[in-house]
């Protein structure tokens, strides 16, 4: 029984045959491209936990306390957004915590050494400095090197150097740890304790490190072939990105922002031990992941990953400055805000 | 009163031992045989365990050199899986005949323990007590109890029973909890003394830093700190410095680490002005005395444990190891 | 065991987008229905909704008389419904066996019974002519084996009615015979067919008649024997298609060639290797699936290795070993896979096309303003109608590939290759892409075009090299071409010298 055709205009109706063909897959991706709520997960979740943290605790909204919470996360926070850039792109880094060790521990041998041989402690805190940075660039191109060159998973690559880094150190501290001379301790110690218009040092280079991230990641060509290549390395391949330079170029990307951040966490205590960095990865991947960073790669936001990596220390913070809640179940309430703050901000199916 | 108890035990040890000799243990193994000694400890991943490794080695060169018929085969372990696997390596293709082990977990040891021991493995155990005491033939221990009840005793006598205190903590364990328990024992005797709050700095300086600034925002009096390890409190200290507080009189670390014993020595930090031993000198100790033994073919007394003292500007020397890393 | 199938009055929202305006027909049983339309027209959605995909925002399905709601696919399956998707449905990293009874494997107590299904799936295998082995990972198999599984498995659940969206799009002459053959059995045997194709021979071919929908709605439906393709193309598209083709301009004179190709060879896909393609010069690249055509250009990029051969562009020497020194010598490649290898769906329209040339863009921060100019030229000379702001996903599948081919436009190359660049592209926007090709080569350029639709390689081409088993085999000029003798190359069967 065929039904009477129904008239219809002769000319094509743009309109509709757009939307016929966009709903069925892609309406509400376009949608969320313009405007998501999801997107602001985590803020939301941090502006939440900044107003518990008031409730349970005056102390929580001094200067003081945001300055301390800040600094702290510096070092997580530039390890954070390096690990950004090596998430977009598909890749994952599991040794940082332990790079950041070794670095600190070799950084710390060097200047113990050089300072003889130098009369200006500034001098010899500058080298080692460029040393950290050198040093971190020179692990992470290795591993770059490794993961394209070499054909092994970023995730073997780098769960194997995860072990190297730290039993090196481990070896050149002797089990115990690597303390830096105290007159070195003494010009380095501005680096970390000083501060510039109220505003700690790290938290300047963590400011600015996430400018030059953001930049980098949104305005420049670099920037745009970590995105193409996390999305659907193929397709990049065939549109003449050079996929294995950029690859090893996030990789020693995140080795330098682990040269920095390590650069501001030696002046801190003045020594690394097997102990230093430990667990570094996971937070600094958390850090990334609930700022809205897709864990499969081709999408995310510096922005989110600082966001992500306050989020973290806040966390800590507010339970340390309370006692309402066990000390056994601290990891759980850390669970608990991290699972509640992925969801805010997760994708549509 | 404490060095008392450490004579009366020091002479127990040795009847124990002279005992022992005039029995004469001698079925297991002739004096003259070779003896292939197993030591397995945690790796180091701490200042403390460190110690661990740079004491058994000490001892490992030390005794091969003196006995040449004496074998020892140091292993280290990060986790307790990979320990209990390493028990098995040394039993089945080392074919040790003794063991000094340090455990990770009581429980999680205390079966791989008893197989070895089935194989006719003298087992002699280091600070960790196994579930299942039968699993060893001795046991040689730090003080723990002491270890929380020293500077407790210290501290109350020190500001006349009257005072604010932080504590931090280690890791959760029982090692940690037996501490604790000790500790706040003896807080409990005096109520003058308010412990603030105490919170987990898993035996690492950075997290003893990140505690320490938090708990110095939240309180503005604080008159001691419990640091409860030397590492913990270098984080402690830098905190301190950073914060720029006067109102914190003293930091109490744990264990007598070598930087720590040297400022207390050198009077270099008015705020460590004491500390307690928890030297990891004791596997050395448990080496030395396992081997001997077992070379002449005797056995250990059951239990020994090796004293924890306070140390102060006093008596800092004899705990001055300038070699160790610890 | 009939089926008789009526729509009545189907109307689907997704969100405020009205697809379907009150869609009405009905389907008997043992019959091969042609479903017409253009991308967007609405089919796709109809047939989910028939298959339990999708819910109906209004209207009844109505089976055999009675009303049917389905919760989802395995509701309509268990009616003998099922629906066999253009990008095939199956698990890769599973055998056939596993594949075909997924979601429905067959138990011994607590156990599988592994010899049961295996027995059963080789049987079901064996009935559409599948000759592999039923252990065989589905990785491992061609497309059209693929197919032949997905019907091997509609048939194990009884179905009673297939829908087939696009099942030759990568088949290969003689496999598309296997089909027809396999089609007209289950015909017989009373089941119904659905059948979407933009191929208007196949669909003149095999179907009994033809049902026409534009827009979301229903336009009329008629015996085959009586609509010839035009007419069909001109129910599609709502307006008069006589010329799909551009007219041909005379081949280009004998001269320098743009490209030189000597000698290449390409590792297990393509054996010494030569050709010349002219400025001007459309040059069609014909041969069934396998025989190295694909494989020989991504070893002429620099993607798999090359053991042999040189390769010239303008007379120059040059030694490719990427697409970007492709790119720096004026050669691209749009590969025949746009979702895997040519766009990136889930990025931006103007991201994906100013990837290749973002160099342009940056000074040295890429500027936004310009990737934005160079988005609004290309949607204005490439026709490509869509939502700028959105994801590529959300184009049709003409639109994507119009911006597929700006994409790899933007450098500005000098040798252009498409490969099936008309692949799952609606009858209008092949139009416009034929017009686009012919426009390239009038500019001077230099276009190969590998393509499976012999009709486009005949209509387009100044001249078609035929490929079979890595070799070329012969350069067919253009007053040659023809159906007859592309096949009888590609397949090994001319005679002639």
């Amino acid at each position: 029984m065929p039904s009477a055709p129904t008239p219809v205009p002769d000319a094509p109706v743009p309109e509709a045959r757009n939307g016929g063909a966009a709903p069925a897959k892609g309406a509400g991706r376009s949608a969320a491209g313009r405007f998501d709520p999801h997107r602001f997960g985590p803020v939301i979740g941090l502006i939440l936990l900044l107003v518990v943290g008031t409730a349970l605790n005056p102390d929580f909204a001094t200067w003081d306390n945001l300055m301390n919470v800040l600094t702290r996360t510096a070092f997580i926070g530039i390890i954070s957004i390096g690990m950004c850039f090596v998430i977009i792109s598909g890749g994952i880094d599991l040794s940082v915590g332990s790079m950041a060790a070794l670095i600190a521990g070799a950084m710390i041998l060097a200047m113990n050494a050089l300072q003889p041989l130098l009369a200006s402690p500034v001098a010899v805190v500058g080298l080692g400095m460029l040393f950290a940075l050198l040093l971190g660039g020179g692990f992470g191109l290795a591993h770059g090197l490794l993961i394209t060159r070499g054909r092994i998973e970023p995730f073997i690559v780098t769960l194997g150097t995860l072990g190297i880094f730290r039993a090196v150190l481990t070896w050149l501290a002797d089990g115990g740890a690597i303390t830096l001379d105290g007159d070195l301790s003494d010009a380095y110690g501005p680096v970390y304790y000083g501060s510039l218009l109220g505003v700690p040092v790290p938290v300047w280079i963590f400011l600015l490190v996430a400018l030059a991230g953001a930049l980098l990641l949104n305005r420049t060509a670099f920037g745009r072939y970590v995105q193409a290549i996390g999305s659907n390395e193929q397709v990049a391949r065939f549109a003449a990105v050079e996929v294995d330079r950029v690859k090893v170029l996030t990789y020693g990307l995140l080795g330098v922002c682990v040269g920095i951040a390590t650069l501001l966490y030696v002046p801190r205590l003045g020594s690394a031990s097997p102990t230093t960095g430990i667990l570094w990865e996971l937070e600094a991947i958390a850090a990334v992941i609930v700022g809205g960073t897709s864990f499969k790669g081709g999408e995310g936001r510096v922005a989110g990953t600082v966001v992500g990596a306050v989020l973290l220390s806040v966390i800590s913070n507010i339970l340390n400055l309370t006692s309402i809640i066990s000390v056994y179940l601290n990891a759980a309430v850390q669970g608990c805000v991290i699972i509640a703050v992925a969801f805010l901000q997760r994708r549509r199916p | 009163m404490s060095e008392v108890a450490r004579f009366s035990r020091r002479v127990l040890l040795g009847t124990g031992l002279a005992v022992a000799m005039a029995a004469g243990f001698g079925g297991a193994v002739l004096a003259a045989d070779p003896v292939k000694l197993g030591v397995s400890i945690p790796a180091a991943t701490h200042g403390f365990t460190g110690g661990i490794v740079w004491w058994a080695n000490e001892a490992k060169k030390e005794l091969e050199k003196a006995h040449p018929n004496l074998k020892i085969t140091v292993k280290t372990a990060s986790n307790a899986p990979e320990q209990a696997n390493q028990l098995q390596d040394l039993v089945t293709v080392t074919k040790i005949d003794s063991l000094v082990i340090f455990p990770f977990e009581s429980a999680a040891l205390t079966q791989p323990v008893v197989q070895a021991k089935k194989k006719n493995v003298y087992v002699t155990v280091v600070d960790r007590g196994l579930t299942d005491p039968n699993a060893q033939d001795a046991y040689i221990a730090g003080d723990n109890t002491a270890f929380g009840r020293i500077p407790a005793e210290y501290i109350a006598k020190k500001y006349n029973g009257k005072a604010n205190v932080v504590a931090l903590r280690g890791i959760p364990t029982t090692l940690d909890n037996e501490r604790w328990d000790a500790f706040t024992a003896v807080m409990s005797k005096h109520p003058d003394i308010k412990i603030l709050d105490a919170k987990y700095a898993n035996w690492n300086r950075d997290d003893a830093f990140k505690v320490t600034q938090d708990f110095l925002t939240r309180f503005k009096d604080i008159d001691v700190i419990w640091a409860a390890d030397d590492d913990m409190a270098i984080g402690v200290l830098k905190a301190i410095d950073q914060a720029k507080r006067t109102d914190v009189k003293e930091v109490f670390g744990g264990a007598g680490s070598k930087v720590m014993v040297k400022t207390i020595l050198d009077g270099s930090n008015p705020l460590i002005q004491a500390d307690v031993s928890y030297s990891p000198k004791f596997i050395y100790d448990a080496i030395k005395l396992t081997a001997e033994a077992r070379l002449k073919g005797e056995k250990l007394p059951a239990t020994h444990i090796i004293p924890s003292s306070l140390i102060t500007k006093e008596n800092a020397k004899e705990f001055y190891f300038p070699d160790s890393p610890y | 065991m009939s089926l008789h199938i009526a729509f009545d009055g189907i109307v689907k929202e997704f969100g405020a987008v009205r697809v379907l305006h009150g869609v009405g027909f009905d389907l008997h049983p043992g019959r091969v229905y042609g479903l017409l339309g253009e991308n967007g027209a609405g089919k796709s959605t109809l047939m989910k909704i028939l298959a339990g995909y999708h819910a109906p925002t209004a209207g009844t399905l109505l089976i055999d008389g009675q009303p049917a709601r389905f919760r989802n696919s395995r509701d309509a399956e268990t009616r003998g419904i099922v629906l066999i998707h253009q990008e095939l449905n199956l698990a890769d990293d599973l055998t056939v066996t596993q594949n075909m009874f997924l979601g429905h494997e067959l138990r011994r107590g607590w156990l599988l019974d592994e010899r049961r299904m295996r027995e059963r799936a080789a049987e079901a295998l064996r009935q559409v002519g599948f000759e592999g082995d039923p252990d065989t990972k589905v990785r491992d198999l061609i497309v059209a084996e693929k197919q032949l599984v997905e019907i091997a498995k509609a048939q194990l659940r009884n179905a009673r009615l297939l829908i087939m969206d696009e099942p030759t799009a990568s088949l290969t002459p003689s496999e598309c015979e296997r089909l027809f053959g396999l089609i007209g059995r289950l015909r017989r045997d009373g089941v119904t067919i659905v059948y979407i194709s933009h191929k208007l021979d196949e669909v003149e071919r095999i179907t009994d008649e033809v049902i026409v929908m534009r827009d979301g709605r229903f336009i009329t439906r008629a015996p085959t024997a009586g609509t010839p393709r035009a007419r069909m193309a001109t129910l599609m598209v709502g307006r008069d298609l006589t010329d799909m083709f551009p007219e041909k301009r005379d081949p280009p004179p004998a001269g320098r060639p743009l490209l030189a190709v000597r000698g290449v060879t390409v590792p297990g896909w393509a054996e010494d290797v030569g050709f010349d393609l002219r400025p001007g010069e459309i040059l069609g690249f014909a041969g069934l699936v396998g025989a190295g055509r694909t494989e020989l250009f991504e070893g002429i990029l620099g993607l798999r290795p090359r053991s042999a051969g040189t390769i010239e562009i303008d007379g120059r020497p040059v030694r490719l070993r990427s697409p970007r020194e492709a790119m720096r010598n004026g050669l691209t490649y749009l590969s025949e896979d746009r979702k895997g290898k040519g766009l990136h769906v889930r990025m931006g329209l103007r991201d994906n096309l100013t990837l290749m040339t973002l160099r342009h863009h940056a000074q040295p921060l890429l500027s936004p303003a310009s990737e934005e100019k160079a988005l609004e030229h290309a949607v204005a000379a490439f026709g490509i109608r869509g939502d700028p702001r959105g994801v590529a996903a959300s184009l049709s599948g003409g639109n994507q590939q119009k911006l597929a081919i700006a994409k790899f436009l933007e450098p500005d190359p000098r040798v252009f290759v498409l490969d099936e660049p008309t692949r799952g592209v609606d009858v209008g926007a092949k139009r416009d892409i034929y017009f686009l090709i012919a426009r390239l080569a009038a500019e001077g350029r230099g276009v190969v075009v590998i393509s499976s639709e012999l009709i486009e390689l005949i209509g387009l081409c100044h001249r078609v090299i035929v490929m079979r088993g890595r070799r070329v085999t012969a350069t067919v000029p253009a007053e040659r071409l023809s159906e007859e003798e592309l096949i009888a190359h590609a397949i090994g069967t001319h005679t002639r010298p």
